[in-house]
């Protein structure tokens, strides 16, 4: 533990910082649509990774750039921060119809101006309609697409990939000259597709290297413009800064850091995608950080914590309502093991958590990797952090992760050098592509289906195989028949549908500088969405183990065991909405035990299904030759998920939102405590999900008020760490303070929460996940 | 297999002020004391009833079409509820049954030690790290000594930690027989003045402080709480007469005081019984 840290303060610089970067306006910017569209129509019969890799490089040699004199850590992708940024090549659809209502939108709106406007209607989007990703993907699949959508939502339709986890060490160790040397060599011997590979990487390596020259000369000039020597002599350490890591690797902990926000900002040029996750950052910054004191230290971490806000993902308005704030996914991992398997906490992780506290931002997000032998000072410094209420760090649980990864065929060495991406996801460092979020399957939809014979109860319409209906099934086993057939026949299709997807964006959306910080595209000559990474998964999400749980709970004990309930009358509720029969709804809620009870049948009965999904997913390799594999997380998803389910039989309404997270009991249900909890958790097969799971936990602040109740939830810490649970998150909050914050936004402004795998501010999300929230079981409320 | 059989009105899971760590509460029902304050009235009585909340029922009326001694009535306007005649009732727990909000409840159950222990170990886990264990608690644990007996003795083999709440108004030879297998007392000590004790609880506490004693003697690990009730426990003179007698005995016992439940009168009115705290703040 660095001495003292505790008592350094967040200096004024970054506080100002802070203030500036949130309350800045945002605007839309066009700028690198247009230079993307110029290059496209320039070079229109070049191979794709070329037209990308020039159009990447017109841009970092062309873009505007800006520097605050205030700041330590400089770069951005547009001169404004916060800006929407539009991308064509990906899809353009949604921009076209929403752009005029995109500043009076509820959820993050942006400022259009209305010269940039006509320019997109006029000249860029009819250049690229029927060109982009999006376009093509529907003109081939597009009806198969919609007659899965219910139950399956294939995802990255129209933007890229994101989530990865770039290999951040080679890029400090070798710097972009570095690495421009090596694509070089490999040019000249390289033929074909390699060839144009090799090239495309060298043209936005070498556009990178001018890239953060042109920081160095702007802040040369505006130095010598600057009256107050503090700033001009922070600019001259900017220009010095960026000077050398134009033309080398980085060699003390501030140019490491700008070296690092350098890349993740050219990742977001090039891609435009959510998660790009830096990883382990105490680990690899170590050697940097070797004779910094720690209040410098502390204030560039601080810095850089700030600059990870400064980068938004614009998203379309349905989505901006699940996903407010932007959660961009910057996920920084702390603590865990080495690769000998000993304790790998060291000063900077402190100094990280430390930073969480200072700058208490939606961005980055901060994970912490736990396991038997983490120190006691870490533990408690996590709890402490958490019970700030930030939701941050959520933490993780190397002892379950590290097996649950080799099981999945990734090698020790790798397993235990493994980061989070985005959210939740898990990913070893800077060689996996992981396509997490691939697609989201609705078991809960799927069991619909099951006991209505293959019928939507919304809507009336068949859209599964005709496999029974619940009143003539005469034994529990039947139903059971009847439910792997309908996830056995949408598993197929989706399978196929992920592939479609991916080979479509190989076509359109090769990422030639990505691929040249991912082991091992550069040793390859492969592009990263070609498969060059060593690791190829693809992460397709179960949704919602608690729903199904609760609801065979209630059929096999309720409808086939006892049986109290009839099946007709159950059937003829379901359909109808429970309408006048809430007597049988809540004797469905509340006469049968729940998920997330320590009820050990109950969550067996959907941890069998869980399994069962998963066992699905390998009858296919990904289009990469990789394997298909599952996650266990819904980010904020279980609410338009359930808009498409019909009332379920755990007492559920029609259309109202599944269980959250991933891993949760459904909101409200869970009645015996956080260790209740934790044990239901542990029965579900987390093993299998190697891809990574999520679970949310809400706690009263008061826990966290003296030392004593604060190491009872370190004790939780502790134990969680001997379970088979991959991670939890913690809310710090009283239900009643999120009713008056839904009340009353204007006095709630800064509460944040985390929603699903990133945090948020409460008051600009969507009123029915509000609601959600709010019903969430509090631990330590009902007595 | 023993054939002791006791009765328990809640187990409470990740109790974090009942002792150290992160403990499971086992609260056993009856109790001896009459405190006007008992902020668990449904623990006092030893026998099992029924109770209702108004807050979860629905109105539906089935439980008032299946009861046999037409105890229930649905009732009120505009806001229907059930009035519950419990000179007629029985307990016969068929409204219990077909309550589908679980709103009528029986106010406890009969259990046995093994499948108290079973709950028990399900958060060994959490004892573990935390340095927890279970707290027998009530009511009065000890009013149900061979049950409570029972239950600590299978934890202390099981090497649960034990602690026990308790008023400690019970035989000394139960004290006696049981602190063996206590890991620490939490003694309930409410008013100083035998004649005041006398007043608010019905009983004199000259036994409490003679127990005390045997177990400070002995040697036991001791907390002495007082629950603060406004003007009856909570005034100085008390609680300076509880610390200075704690400090006599010994100088190493801890004096916690406990915040009074604002919310006791909902199990009041659960119970259909009135709160007399209720009309004690009226009169002051
Ligand atoms: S059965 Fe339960 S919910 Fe229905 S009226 Fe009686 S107490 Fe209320
Ligand atoms: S317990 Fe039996 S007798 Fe008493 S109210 Fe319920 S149904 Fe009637």
């Amino acid at each position: 533990m660095p001495k003292n840290f505790q008592i350094i303060p967040a200096s004024e610089r970054v506080l100002s910082l802070r203030k500036k970067t949130m309350s800045s306006e945002r605007y839309i910017s066009i700028g690198q649509a247009k230079i993307i569209t110029r290059v496209y129509k320039e070079n229109g019969d070049l191979p794709v990774i070329l037209k990308r890799a020039y159009s990447l490089a017109a841009a970092l040699n062309e873009m505007p750039l800006a520097i605050d004199p205030e700041e330590l850590i400089a770069g951005n992708r547009t001169p404004d921060i916060r800006a929407g940024v539009v991308f064509p090549e990906a899809g353009l659809a949604w921009l076209e119809k929403e752009i005029e209502t995109l500043p009076s939108r509820p959820q993050d709106p942006f400022g259009i101006r209305k010269e940039d406007v006509i320019l997109l209607k006029d000249s860029i989007a009819p250049f690229w309609r029927g060109k982009t990703l999006e376009d093509n993907i529907y003109n081939a699949y597009g009806n198969e697409l919609s007659s899965i959508e219910k139950v399956v939502k294939i995802n990255q339709k129209d933007h890229a990939q994101g989530h990865i986890c770039p290999d951040v060490e080679v890029w400090l160790r070798l710097g972009p000259s570095g690495l421009l040397e090596i694509a070089r060599e490999k040019v000249k011997i390289a033929e074909g597709e390699k060839r144009s590979f090799y090239e495309a990487v060298s043209i936005t390596l070498k556009a990178s290297c001018n890239f953060i020259n042109r920081y160095s000369e702007l802040a040369v000039l505006m130095a010598k413009e600057e009256q107050d020597p503090v700033l001009r002599k922070n600019l001259y350490e900017i220009s010095v800064t960026c000077k050398r890591l134009s033309e080398g690797p980085a060699a003390n902990f501030r140019e490491a850091l700008q070296s690092v926000w350098f890349l993740f900002v050219i990742l977001q040029m090039e891609s435009n995608a959510s998660s790009f996750s830096p990883g382990r950052m105490d680990q690899y910054l170590l050697q940097y950080y070797k004779d910094t004191d720690p209040d410098t230290a502390l204030e560039l971490i601080d810095a850089l914590f700030v600059k990870f806000n400064q980068i938004v993902y614009m998203r379309n308005a349905h989505s901006a309502r699940y996903f407010a704030g932007f959660p961009i996914g910057f996920n920084v991992t702390l603590g865990g093991v080495d690769s000998e398997g000993n304790d790998a906490t060291n000063e900077l992780s402190y100094l990280f958590l430390k930073a969480q506290d200072h700058i208490r931002l939606p961005q980055p997000n901060l994970t912490a990797r736990l396991h038997k032998g983490s120190p006691p000072e870490f533990l408690d410094e996590c709890s402490r952090v958490i019970g700030l209420g930030t939701g941050m760090p959520q933490v993780v649980n190397d002892e379950s992760i590290i097996p649950s990864l080799r099981e999945a065929g990734i090698s020790q060495e790798d397993a235990i050098n493994y980061a989070l991406v985005g959210c939740v996801e898990l990913s070893t460092s800077g060689n996996y592509l992981g396509w997490s979020d691939s697609a989201m399957f609705n078991l809960v939809k799927a069991l619909e289906l099951a006991i209505n014979d293959g019928v939507c109860m919304i809507t009336g319409n068949r859209i599964g195989p005709a496999t029974g209906k619940l009143e003539n099934f005469s034994a529990y086993e039947d139903l059971e028949e009847s439910f792997r057939r309908q996830i056995d026949f949408f598993t197929d299709k989706m399978l196929s549908a992920c592939n479609v997807v991916e080979e479509f964006h190989r076509r359109h959306l090769p990422s030639p500088f990505l691929s040249s910080v991912m082991n091992n595209c550069l040793n390859t000559g492969t592009d990263i969405t070609a498969g060059g990474a060593k690791y190829n998964y693809s992460g397709i999400q179960a949704i919602q183990g608690a729903n199904i749980a609760d609801s065979l709970a209630v059929l096999k004990k309720l409808v086939f065991q006892e049986p109290i309930i009839d099946k007709s009358e159950l059937m003829e509720a379901l359909r109808n909405n429970f309408e006048k029969k809430e007597p049988l709804r809540q004797f469905c809620i509340n006469r049968c035990p729940k998920y997330g009870n320590d009820v050990e049948w109950v969550d067996e009965l959907g941890a069998k299904w869980i399994k069962y999904f998963a066992s699905g997913l390998k009858k296919a390799r990904n289009y990469r030759g990789g394997p298909f594999h599952m996650g266990l997380y819904t980010v904020s998803a279980h609410v338009p998920m359930g808009q498409n389910v019909g009332a379920t039989p755990d007492g559920r309404l029609a259309r109202t939102p599944l269980a959250d997270g991933g891993m949760s009991p459904m909101y409200g249900r869970d009645k015996n405590g956080p260790t209740a909890v934790l044990n239901s958790v542990a029965r579900v097969p987390s093993h299998l999900a190697s891809n990574g799971t999520l679970l949310n936990m809400k706690f009263l602040p008061s826990l966290f008020r003296n030392e004593t109740d604060r190491s009872k939830f370190t004790s939780l810490l502790k134990t969680f760490i001997t379970l088979p649970i991959h991670h939890i998150q913690f809310n710090v909050v009283t239900s009643e303070d999120l009713r008056s914050a839904k009340a009353d936004p204007d006095s709630w402004k800064g509460l944040t929460i985390r929603v699903a795998g990133y945090t948020a501010y409460f008051t600009e999300l969507a009123g029915d996940l509000q609601d959600e929230i709010i019903l969430r079981t509090t631990q330590g409320e009902n007595e | 297999m023993s054939k002791i059989s006791g009765t328990v009105f809640k187990i409470k899971r990740f109790s974090i002020h009942d002792g150290p760590g992160v403990r499971t509460s086992v609260f056993l029902k009856g109790c001896p004391l009459n405190c006007v304050w008992c902020h668990s009235p449904e623990g006092i009585g030893s026998d099992i009833s029924i109770w209702y909340n108004k807050n979860v029922c629905i109105a539906c009326g089935k439980c008032v079409d299946v009861c046999p001694q037409g105890a229930l009535m649905l009732t009120g306007e505009p806001e229907k509820y059930i009035s519950i005649d419990r000179r007629l009732c029985t307990t016969t727990g068929d409204c219990v049954e077909v309550c589908p909000t679980s709103a009528i409840q029986f106010t406890g159950w009969v259990t046995t030690p093994s499948e108290v222990i079973c709950e028990i170990e399900k958060d060994i886990p959490y004892f573990k790290t935390s340095g927890g264990g279970i707290t027998l608690t009530g009511g009065e644990p000890l009013y149900q000594p061979d049950f409570a007996f029972e239950i600590l003795s299978m934890c202390r083999e099981r090497g649960i930690h034990t602690a026990i709440e308790s008023s400690l108004f019970c035989p000394e030879e139960v004290i006696r027989q049981i602190s063996d297998k206590v890991d620490l007392f939490i003694a309930d000590l409410k008013i100083f003045d035998p004649f005041v004790h006398r007043q608010h609880t019905g009983e004199s506490n000259l036994l409490i402080k003679k127990n005390l004693t045997f177990l400070v003697s002995s040697g036991k690990k001791i907390i002495v709480r007082i629950p603060m009730v406004k003007n009856i426990t909570d005034t100085e003179e008390n609680i300076n007469s509880i610390l200075g007698y704690a400090g006599s005995l010994s100088k190493n016992i801890p004096v916690e005081f406990i915040e009074y439940n604002p919310l006791a009168g909902n199990n009041y009115r659960r119970l259909g019984i009135p709160f007399p705290l209720d009309n004690l703040n009226k009169e002051s």
